[in-house]
């Protein structure tokens, strides 16, 4: 065989770093060292950004570099346009007006729940092209692999005049976006609430940083994981006994990740109460992966926690978090420090147990958020809502789910899914085929964007009862189990009373009396809070609720 | 460095605000006195609400109950916000009136009858409008005829408050106790904000909501005259220091030279602070903290 003589390429290797040399140069007249005045800042932006360029916006559910998007929709789409925005989501505005001035054409993001209806507009107006829609993790992760970002605009509290950044308690993604622009010769530029002489602490040195600018305000943050116990409901509480009593105790959870949610915030809140009379202390819900939800004081208060990492933290939890330093990851200077990437990780490899409320189910257990018109996308519960097969150590929790008597088998995580039989406004929640099979089609998705997978599920729990789906044998049993616990929506209709029996019999479904919950008690006087002011009463004062939680 | 706790109590509390209309007026009684008067077995609902595809309630979102307080025989009236926002209709309406009726004829004859009114109330029921609104004007008469002989009492609890018709009740009342957690307003927040603009109140601003109608802003103005916690051991001994006062020298509705010279000293053209209110309004108002 003969083939072509190997040649060596005759290239520049410095592409990229000789490129932002050029467009740091342009900026040079203006900065004073890292610092940008405010004034520069669209001009500074027409220059550091190039048309076509790939770009991160820094902007969760939690915290925005609102002053800089604020700030690109102003630049001159004569001299700036078809921008290529990563953004984990598009949660304001002028993140889709980008769209409509021509400034960004094709976005990739995880998550877009308050703009998810313009999204889907402009996606069949054909203004805006999607990449695709990911998980944060995923997403993150092609930052460093087919993503790598030409400039990030990112924000922090603080910096100061060397460049270093303070980004507080809401650190969240700011450490990886900075660090999949600072290694390869990406620009980053930072929003900073202020410029000050000394940092409590350095979350981001200098060294990482090219631009620094102060913004006209703070940067936007929303009180995204809060939940006024008042208006948690007995049915809620009523699920929240079944789960504490046929899954945390059963399986012993003692490390586990709680979603957003009232039925979540009812569990939190029953612990010191329910969980207590059960006996349950120091034998379940001991070390946790989510935010610093408020719901979680009173648990924290009655000795049932010994650690929580965090994603990101909570408006008004602040001074609450740094007086407990035992329990939250913080810093030397006294206050939290999160990761988004590092507490997705923590929940998806290294905790027993998942829960979370879903919008809609279908037999299968597969569940989305996804309703007809809304591309609402995946955000972090996908990562946290499935069993990692990379996972190697076990715990009690993991070993039991296994059902398999073969020589190989792997444990299993738990990933449980509440659900009321029938959604607000009398449409069921269980379904013969989701709302987001129709929604992939229509936005020309290569699959269905399912939140949960069914396969991932291993328990479902409804008002009626828990399906314990993990120990059902074949799909047929797996479809009863669930159609079970479905009530009377039509998928609940399918059960058959006879087979039901068996399967109670069989401990593949549980009804609330089969594991000792009497539904009489599910009341909210069970409720170790039951408003906000019991939360700030079980801080000690610490907790100080935003105005749009407070009824006094 | 273990820390010293002083909040146990509160944490341990019964609040009052969890409590339905029912418990609510039955805690306010000494044990074991009270009994329910056209209760829901009498089976007293709306004829209207039906015809409008409304689901009715057996005691139409009224609870009448008579029985003893501080051992003096007293009427509970409550009104069930849970229950159509606890607006008032014609049975409802009927109901109050004729507790307070019936109050009033035991006083005239001598036996000492005091009332409470409970009040978690939007005003007047939407779906029976001249109703409403007709029961709005009897409970007004027959409220001013009741105070001459005995206290009557207004509780504001929360969390729906008291805003429309029923807050001219309110305003008739012989003693306002109200909640940190509970309002109180002529036209509510919404009912502002669609009438007179976003710009005039921002119904989602709920700092500026308490700031106005909150409890804590009525009793420092002197439009309330107790501000308890919610915990209901509170709001019962409320109650009580209440009817040992007896029937106030003056009322607050009868002080209309005092409050017109309060309107009239306002400078409308500025936007006034809350607290600035509180300054001058409370300075002349002999009002007493039970706290």
């Amino acid at each position: 065989m003969t083939h072509q003589p190997l040649e060596p390429l005759q290239r520049s290797w410095t592409t990229r770093r000789d490129e932002k040399r050029r467009r740091m140069q342009q900026v040079q007249p203006w900065m004073n060292g890292p610092i940008l005045p405010s004034t520069k800042i669209i001009e500074a932006l027409e220059s550091l950004i190039v048309s076509g360029d790939r770009i991160v916006l820094e902007g969760d559910n939690q915290k925005q570099a609102d002053f800089l998007s604020r700030s690109l929709v102003k630049v001159d789409v004569k001299k700036l346009h078809d921008l290529h925005l990563i953004i984990s989501s598009i949660s304001r505005a002028e993140h889709l007006t980008l769209f409509e001035l021509g400034i960004a054409k094709k976005v990739d993001f995880a998550y877009a729940g308050p703009q998810s209806l313009r999204v889907s507009q402009l996606l069949e107006d054909g203004i805006l092209e999607i990449g695709a829609i990911h998980t944060y993790v995923e997403l993150y992760a092609r930052l460093l692999v087919d993503l790598v970002p030409n400039v990030v605009l990112v924000c922090a509290e603080q910096a100061d005049a060397q460049g270093n950044l303070y980004t507080g308690p809401n650190t969240e993604d700011t450490p990886v976006i900075v660090e999949a622009a600072a290694f390869h010769d990406g620009i980053v530029i930072v929003q900073v609430n202020e410029i000050v002489d000394k940092l409590p602490r350095v979350d981001i040195p200098a060294s990482w940083v090219d631009v620094v600018v102060e913004a006209d305000r703070p940067f936007a943050v929303e009180p995204l994981f809060t939940r006024d116990p008042r208006h948690i409901n007995d049915l809620q509480i009523l699920v929240g006994m079944m789960v504490i009593r046929g899954i945390y105790e059963r399986h012993q959870i003692h490390s586990l990740n709680h979603g957003i949610g009232f039925d979540t915030a009812a569990i939190e809140l029953l612990l010191p109460t329910y969980g207590e009379s059960l006996g349950l202390r120091g034998k379940i819900c001991e070390h946790w992966t989510l935010n610093p939800h408020p719901t979680m004081i009173p648990a924290i208060e009655s000795g049932w926690v010994k650690s929580i990492h965090c994603f990101g933290s909570e408006v008004g939890m602040t001074d609450y978090i740094a007086a407990r330093p035992d329990i939250f990851f913080t810093g030397r200077d006294g206050s939290l420090r999160s990761n988004r990437v590092l507490c997705q990780l923590a929940g998806q490899y290294a905790v027993d147990a998942f829960i979370g409320s879903t919008l809609q189910m279908d037999a299968d257990a597969n569940s989305s958020t996804v309703t007809t018109g809304r591309l609402t996308g995946f955000g972090g519960a996908p990562n946290m809502g499935h069993d990692p097969h990379g996972r190697r150590h076990s715990s009690h929790a993991w070993l039991e789910l296994i059902t398999d008597k073969g020589p190989i088998v792997h444990g299993r995580k738990v990933v449980v899914q509440t659900i009321e039989t029938f959604q607000s406004g009398g449409l069921p929640a269980f379904v013969e085929t989701l709302d987001a099979v129709q929604v992939g089609k229509k936005a020309g998705m290569p699959i269905a964007p399912i939140m949960i997978y069914g396969d991932d599920v291993s328990h479902v729990v409804t008002e009626e009862g828990i399906a314990y789906l993990y120990k059902a044998e074949g799909q047929q049993e797996r479809r009863r189990a669930l159609a079970a616990v479905a009530g009377v929506s039509p998928v609940g209709l399918k059960a058959v009373a006879s087979e039901t029996a068996a399967l109670r019999r069989k401990g593949v479904v549980a009804y609330p009396e089969d594991i000792g919950v009497h539904r009489m008690e599910a009341k909210r006087s069970l409720l170790a809070a039951r408003s906000m002011e019991d939360l700030v009463a079980w801080s000690g004062g610490l907790y100080n609720p935003p105005a749009k939680f407070r009824g006094w | 460095m273990s820390e010293q706790r002083n909040d146990t109590k509160f944490i341990n509390r019964q609040s009052f605000i969890e409590l339905n209309a029912r418990e609510r007026a039955e805690i306010l009684f000494d044990t074991g006195t009270s009994r329910e008067l056209a209760g829901p077995f009498d089976r007293m609902e709306s004829p209207w609400l039906a015809m409008q595809g409304v689901t009715p309630q057996a005691d139409d979102g009224c609870v009448v109950m008579k029985g003893k307080i501080s051992g003096q025989s007293t009427v509970v009236i409550a009104l069930e916000g849970a229950f159509q926002g606890g607006s008032l209709g014609e049975v409802s309406g009927e109901k109050l009136t004729a507790a307070l009726d019936l109050a009033c004829a035991d006083n005239e004859k001598g036996i000492r009858t005091n009332a409470v009114m409970l009040l978690e109330t939007g005003g007047v029921r939407l779906q029976e409008a001249n109703l409403g609104l007709a029961s709005i004007a009897e409970i007004m008469a027959s409220i001013l005829v009741l105070r001459r002989h005995v206290p009557v009492i207004c509780i504001i609890a929360g969390t729906v408050g008291c805003f429309g018709g029923m807050s001219l009740a309110a305003g008739l009342a012989s003693y306002v106790v109200m909640t940190r957690e509970a309002r109180l307003g002529m036209n509510g927040p919404e009912v502002i904000e669609q009438t007179s603009g976003v710009e005039e109140f921002d119904s989602s601003d709920r700092a500026l909501i308490w700031a106005i109608h909150g409890g804590e802003q009525r009793f420092a103005m002197g439009l309330a005259d107790a501000l308890v916690e919610d915990d209901a051991q509170q709001m019962v001994e409320a109650v009580q220091s209440f009817i040992a006062k007896g029937v106030p020298a003056v009322h607050r509705s009868s002080e209309i030279a005092l409050y017109r010279s309060h309107i009239a000293a306002l400078d409308a053209s500025r936007q006034w602070d809350p607290k600035e209110l509180r300054a001058i309004w409370k300075a002349d108002v002999a009002t007493e903290d039970t706290q």
